[in-house]
């Protein structure tokens, strides 16, 4: 098939597509519907508005009085079935009931790909949980119940309990999740988050059946007076119950998964008295503080001068609602006071129980400040229903005045222990300027300067190591003090040879000879003889114009002894000679 | 030769007329100070500050000026600055917990280790280090010098390390107090610390004239800042003076 065929085809093809096309797309339609239609007050249901063949231009909201719509969410699904093409946009609402009754959902109308389309009117019945009867309860017939229990029938306002709520599942549930209270009415309580108490779970007969009941805690806060209502409160659950058509095969057995049931569970209305705090014995510093509490506190420091800062740490530790404990005014009118600190540490898993410590910030105004006054902390026993003040001693203080400290440009005066009304007088004395802002720490000439004492040490630690080194080595101090030996005496010959002093002059410079060469040779000077320039072997291994040089010294030595008299040229030209005679030596390798 | 000590002479004599000058307007500051002009004080000693000369007397002076004149965050300001030179100063310090007193909210308070180390300055800190410092070093040396010595030395060797070793790190304490705990008083009557570095952004906390508050964070005209509750919030440097840390 050459090229112009093939297009020809794929054109054929494409425009026969576009001509099904319209066909293959579905009649638009719109539908509503809700997946129960039966509800529990405190449950929820979801309706969903499906659109088929397009999109809406505007999604209608539901509106129905008694019934809260939120949307959820929506979703789009394509399919292609047979050729056709099928397009679905769901858009979900939660519904939930604010009240029981029976409501009407009523027909929604919307704009789909140009057509105006309505979807039938819905119904849902919403019915009030409740609590079981104790006859159903006790024949067995619940697969779960649920129960609240207060410990008390009177509570005083701003007492803390902890109730509790008990789920009880039927010995054949195999299993249960997605348990949500639905619903906690605790009107004139404060309510804390509920929480399962832990290795807590027992199995317990009711009726005639065995229950596994589920102690979950509610820690609550009487925050009004007067007649009080609890709950009802309404949860729902999942429990899993064993299939019911796998009959007794055991085979089947082993893999019943059980049945999924939605469970609907309430508990019956508590009523509870809540009492006010008495008026009689009240304590003019109460704070509103229920429970029982102990009260401990530290104060420091104890010495200082006015104006300086004391830290009072007030720990109240106890049981009750700890939130709402408040430290009550103290005497503290002698002092300058700073907002306090609050820190709450809770040993109970809902608040109840711990340690609330206050830090406060005092500050003596004057140096008649003797003590910080006795704390004092009141509070309301609900179980004996009195009052109870807690007291910490006063703490004594010693408050010097201000600039009466211990210092000797200022001697403590009459005038300085009254509180100080005024500041101190200005100074007269100019006093001396400085000259710099810059600190010496940020100083580059004195952070250089600091270099010094280590240089020095360092310097000092060298000529040590270097004088160790000279005294452990005898070669090395003898080669030395033969260096200067010979330097001396270089200029010893000169001078000789200037005077003319024939003897003196050879004389020097056979010693010379003999401790140049016993350095070298490492042997006594005094055995240094003319010989030795053939005998040794290091002589012998020099070059032969040394060895020649050193014959002829030696020799010009020995010949002074018999004539003694030369010109100072010739003394001068021997020096010379062995000026250049001891450059070689000193090359020589011992 | 003769050039050096001309100009030697020169500086010297230039010198003692600086201070003959600043000494007569600071006589004169004086003087309105007890003549009951305290602004006109205030105003006099701020100027003799701002020519760069200092002395504990004069930021004494200007602190009482400016207290009198109901700057409760310039006396503290200058306070704080004469602290810096002279913190032993009894009178100074009793001037300084005064003015503290007559702040009205929350404000910031040293540590007690802050105060501790701040009873040196910064340059007496500096100073008794490398007078340990060398003394440890001079003895290390002689050690060296005269080795026969070495036992003698050794109690005066160990003082000098421990010395140099406290001192050093209580100058490490007053160098990082220094450099990092930088401090912003309130000078304005009333400062209202922002959310972030703008004028419109929204309103944190309040800080009272006089309140000490320490600085986070620089932007520009804008310091960050901490109030002793631990409130964050944006000052302008209009309303504040910003100070070194002790």
């Amino acid at each position: 098939m050459d090229a112009t065929k093939m297009r020809l085809t794929l054109k054929t093809l494409a425009m026969l597509l576009i001509a099904l096309l319209p066909s293959a797309t579905w009649a638009a339609s719109f539908t509503a519907s809700l997946d129960r239609d039966t509800l529990t007050l405190g449950e929820s249901a979801t309706l969903s508005l499906a659109f088929e063949g397009g999109s809406p231009s505007r999604v209608p909201t539901p509106s129905v009085s008694g019934l809260q719509f939120a949307q959820a969410g929506t979703s789009q699904n394509m399919s292609w079935i047979n050729g056709a093409m099928s397009s679905t946009v769901t858009v979900s609402f939660s519904v939930t009931p604010q009240r029981e009754g029976e409501f009407s959902i009523p027909a929604l109308t919307a704009d789909v790909g140009g057509q105006q389309l309505a979807t039938a009117p819905l119904k849902l019945v919403v019915s009030r949980a409740s609590a079981p009867s104790a006859a159903a309860v006790n024949s067995g017939s619940e697969v779960a119940f649920l129960k609240l229990n207060f410990p008390k029938q009177k509570v005083y306002a701003g007492e803390s309990v902890v109730a509790q709520l008990q789920l009880f599942l039927r010995d054949d549930v195999q299993n249960f999740g997605n348990f949500q209270i639905t619903s906690s009415p605790t009107d004139g309580f404060s309510a804390g988050k509920t929480a399962e108490l832990q290795n807590q779970r027992r199995r317990v007969q009711v009726g005639n059946r065995v229950y596994t009941q589920i102690p979950l805690a509610l820690p609550l806060t009487a925050v009004k007076t007067g007649e009080l209502q609890l709950g009802p409160f309404t949860a729902s659950a999942v429990v899993v119950l064993p299939a019911q058509n796998q009959g007794g095969d055991p085979f089947f057995r082993m893999f019943n998964q059980g049945e999924q049931k939605q469970v609907t569970l309430a508990t019956e209305t508590l009523n509870i008295e809540s009492l006010p705090l008495p008026e009689q014995n009240r304590p003019a510093n109460f704070t509103g503080a229920v429970g029982q509490f102990d009260l401990a506190a530290s104060a420091g420091p104890t010495t200082l001068t006015v104006g300086d800062p004391i830290t009072v740490r007030v720990q109240i530790s106890g049981r009750g609602a700890l939130d709402a404990v408040t430290l009550p005014e103290q005497g503290w009118q002698n002092f300058k006071t700073y907002p306090p600190t609050t820190k709450l540490e809770t040993t109970d898993q809902f608040g109840f129980q711990g340690t609330k410590t206050f830090e406060q910030i005092i500050s003596p105004l004057n140096n008649d400040v003797h003590e910080i006054p006795a704390l004092t902390f009141s509070y309301f026993d609900p179980n004996n229903g009195q009052y109870h003040t807690l007291t910490q001693p006063a703490v004594p203080l010693t408050v010097k005045a201000a600039g009466a400290t211990p210092l000797p440009q200022i001697a403590a005066t009459k005038a300085e222990e009254k509180p100080a009304q005024d500041i101190l007088p200005i100074k007269e004395n100019l006093g001396a300027l400085a000259q710099s802002k810059i600190p010496l720490v940020a100083q580059p000439a004195f952070l250089a300067a600091q270099a010094m004492p280590v240089l020095a040490f360092l310097g000092a630690f060298i000529w040590r190591k270097r004088a160790d080194n000279l005294a452990n080595n005898p070669r090395l101090r003898r080669q030395r003090a033969v260096a200067a030996l010979v330097a001396s005496g270089k200029d010893e010959l000169k001078k000789y040879a200037a005077a003319n002093q024939s003897d003196e002059f050879f004389a020097t410079l056979f010693r010379l000879l003999q401790e140049q060469l016993g350095e070298r040779l490492d042997c006594p000077a005094t055995a240094i003889t003319e010989n030795v320039v053939e005998e040794n072997s290091i002589l012998r291994n020099a070059p032969a114009t040394t060895r020649d040089a050193l014959r002829e010294q030696f020799q010009l030595c020995n010949q002074a002894r018999y004539a003694p008299v030369r010109g100072t040229a010739e003394l001068n030209s021997v020096a010379a000679q062995f000026e250049k005679l001891l450059g070689e030596l000193q090359n020589l390798k011992s | 030769m003769k050039n050096w000590l001309s100009i030697l002479l020169a500086v010297v004599c230039a010198g003692k007329i600086l201070a003959a000058d600043v000494a007569a307007d600071f006589a004169s500051a004086n003087k309105l100070y007890a003549e009951g002009k305290f602004a006109d004080a205030a105003t006099a000693y701020q100027k003799i500050l701002a020519t760069g000369s200092q002395s504990p007397a004069l930021f004494f002076n200007a602190g009482n000026a400016e207290f009198k004149a109901g700057h409760l965050g310039e006396a503290i300001a200058a306070y704080r600055q004469a602290e810096l030179l002279s913190p032993r100063d009894a009178e100074l310090r009793a001037n300084l917990a005064f003015v503290r007193n007559q702040v009205q909210g929350a404000t910031l308070r040293e540590s007690s280790w802050q105060k501790w180390v701040s009873t040196l300055t910064l340059n007496e800190g500096a100073i008794l280090t490398a007078i340990f410092f060398w003394a440890l070093f001079a003895l290390l040396a002689l050690r060296q010098f005269k080795p026969t010595l070495a036992p003698k030395l050794q109690a005066a060797t160990r003082l000098a390390v421990a010395l140099t070793i406290f001192s050093g790190a209580i100058l490490g304490l007053q160098a990082a107090n220094h450099f990092n705990s930088s401090v912003a008083v309130v000078t304005a009557s009333d400062a209202s610390a922002r959310s972030g570095p703008f004028d419109d952004a929204q309103n944190i906390f309040s800080a009272r004239d006089g309140a000490e508050l320490k600085i986070l964070d620089r932007h520009d005209d804008w310091v960050q800042v901490a109030n002793s509750t631990g409130k964050i919030g944006w000052l302008s440097v209009k309303q504040v003076a910003v100070l070194p840390g002790a």
